[in-house]
């Protein structure tokens, strides 16, 4: 459904260099620090900023010849950017039914109203939350093949991070062929919805992985000096030094589980892969 | 289009009071002034609040989402002009009825039929106000755009000033008054207006080409 390759685009001293695809029916969530380059191939893909090279396709299209049918297909939540703060829910239904041929609204005032979104209250007086929410479901509205989220769930507590979740789910549950990317900080975000990870640092993507092989292979060895001298590093994709000796990342569990059995060993999470694979050695 | 029409519609009527206002002095000046001057008067501060949604589209990185949605940037600019005309249309209509009120108070209903149908040459003189704003604010954004507006818009009074100064010196004025006076009005209400579309086009062409280069 979109393809990115050999995207690059510079920002002063920072430069993005990424390939990637998110195909028909999956949910694909991209993962890094703060100005790894996230929001730019969110930006990237819907045409807010030219590439300097490389190619951007949405359904075959160049993303910067989209044209008002092929982004109608396309719902967009994004973190820092909505509706004008002084419209209430009144004018922003007003404006997507003459946006969206596809437009749903009952879906939309039904599900604004079990999310408590008041509908005449003006959205400036929104909490953080309450506009998370609509961003999601704006973008849920109108039947779309494609979501775009980037940091869905950002700033949010633990309930309403879940209702957001949520929502996905049941949008996924209603429209198998969606397909969804997501950027997240948050790591139990991104392994409860999606099918694979991209992980990028520094404007290049460092690992591209299926979450639920991350889950099962990836693993954290923790061992004392003596132990790494012996340990077999082929394997290791990372490692950093500890008080009490060193702690390795690597994407062959079994093989430790085998072979060195009195090494603490544990599950890989997301978490563990951001900090091991952006920061260690 | 429609949704930005509505849209923009929308964000104007976030601001009824300041609106009501305005019509409130318009009324009052309608009242105590001679002339159509209230046409002007309501269609330059309804062209005004027409530029002014391109703030609020703005405001809080409102173009990122905005421009996700089912719209070109061609089509953006496009109902930028396009509400900024119907802004224009209404308020000329609404002047022209508090004018008529005004001159049917006064009893001096028969200069109706001379003033009103001459005032419409506002709409295209007016139409500059939007012609150098909306590329401005588009390429420069809220804040640096309202700068540039007040030096060019103080560039050209000095401008006037200085012809008007350097014409009172010379006999200029009473040697071309004889033929100006020649030609007839609709000539003249022509050639406003063909000018006045002239400039709106220009500026049309440059704000597409702002928006184009434009990064979100």
């Amino acid at each position: 459904m979109v393809i990115i390759d050999n995207l690059v685009k510079n920002y002063g001293g920072f430069r993005l260099n990424v390939s990637m695809e998110i195909p028909n029916g999956t949910v694909t969530g991209i993962i890094g620090k703060n100005g790894a380059g996230k929001t730019t191939i969110i930006k990237a893909i819907l045409g807010l900023i030219r590439p300097d090279e490389g190619h951007v396709t949405t359904n075959g299209k160049e993303t910067s010849g989209l044209s008002s049918a092929d982004k109608a297909g396309i719902g967009v939540a994004l973190s820092d950017s909505g509706f004008n703060r002084f419209f209430d829910l009144k004018d922003v239904i007003c404006i997507l039914r003459k946006m969206y041929p596809t437009f749903d609204e009952d879906f939309f005032r039904k599900n604004c109203a079990a999310q408590g979104l008041a509908i005449d209250k003006k959205l400036k007086d929104y909490s953080t939350g309450m506009h998370a929410k609509l961003r999601v479901l704006v973008a849920l509205s109108h039947k779309s093949k494609l979501l775009i989220m980037d940091e869905p769930t950002a700033g949010l507590d633990v309930e309403a991070r879940n209702e957001i979740l949520d929502m996905l789910r049941q949008y996924l549950s209603d429209n198998e062929d969606c397909s969804i990317l997501l950027t997240s900080h948050i790591s139990s975000d991104i392994e409860s919805l999606c099918d694979d990870i991209y992980l990028i640092h520094e404007g290049k993507i460092v690992l591209h992985e299926d979450t639920d092989t991350v889950l099962s292979d990836y693993a954290i060895l923790k061992v004392n000096e003596d132990d790494y001298e012996k340990l077999d590093k082929s394997y290791i994709l990372s490692t950093k030094k500890e008080n009490f000796g060193y702690v390795c990342f690597t994407n062959e569990k079994q093989f430790y589980v085998d072979n060195y059995p009195d090494i603490v060993i544990e599950n890989g999470k997301i978490d563990d892969l951001i900090l091991m694979m952006t920061g260690g050695k | 289009m429609l949704g930005l029409l509505v849209k923009d519609l929308r964000i104007a009527l976030t601001r009824k009071f300041a609106l009501l206002i305005i019509l409130v002095i318009a009324l009052i000046m309608g009242t105590s002034m001679e002339g159509p001057f209230i046409i002007g008067y309501v269609t330059m501060i309804a062209l005004m609040l027409a530029v002014g949604t391109i703030i609020y589209d703005e405001m809080d990185n409102g173009y990122d989402f905005m421009m996700t949605m089912p719209l070109t940037r061609k089509t953006y600019v496009r109902e930028k002009y396009l509400f900024c005309l119907l802004s224009a249309l209404v308020a000329w209509l609404v002047g022209a009825i508090l004018t008529c009120a005004a001159y049917i108070i006064r009893q001096n209903a028969s200069a109706l039929l001379e003033d009103i149908p001459i005032s419409l040459v506002l709409i295209p003189v007016l139409f500059i106000l939007p012609a150098v704003m909306i590329p401005l604010q588009l390429k420069l954004g809220a804040e640096r755009s309202r700068i540039a507006t007040y030096i060019i818009f103080g560039f050209i009074a000095g401008l006037i000033f200085m012809g008007k100064k350097l014409l009172d010196e010379s006999d200029l004025p009473a040697k071309i008054e004889p033929a100006l006076n020649s030609f007839p009005p609709v000539a003249v209400v022509v050639a406003i207006t063909a000018f006045g579309l002239l400039v709106a086009f220009i500026s049309y062409l440059c704000s597409v080409r702002i928006m184009m280069k434009k990064e979100f």
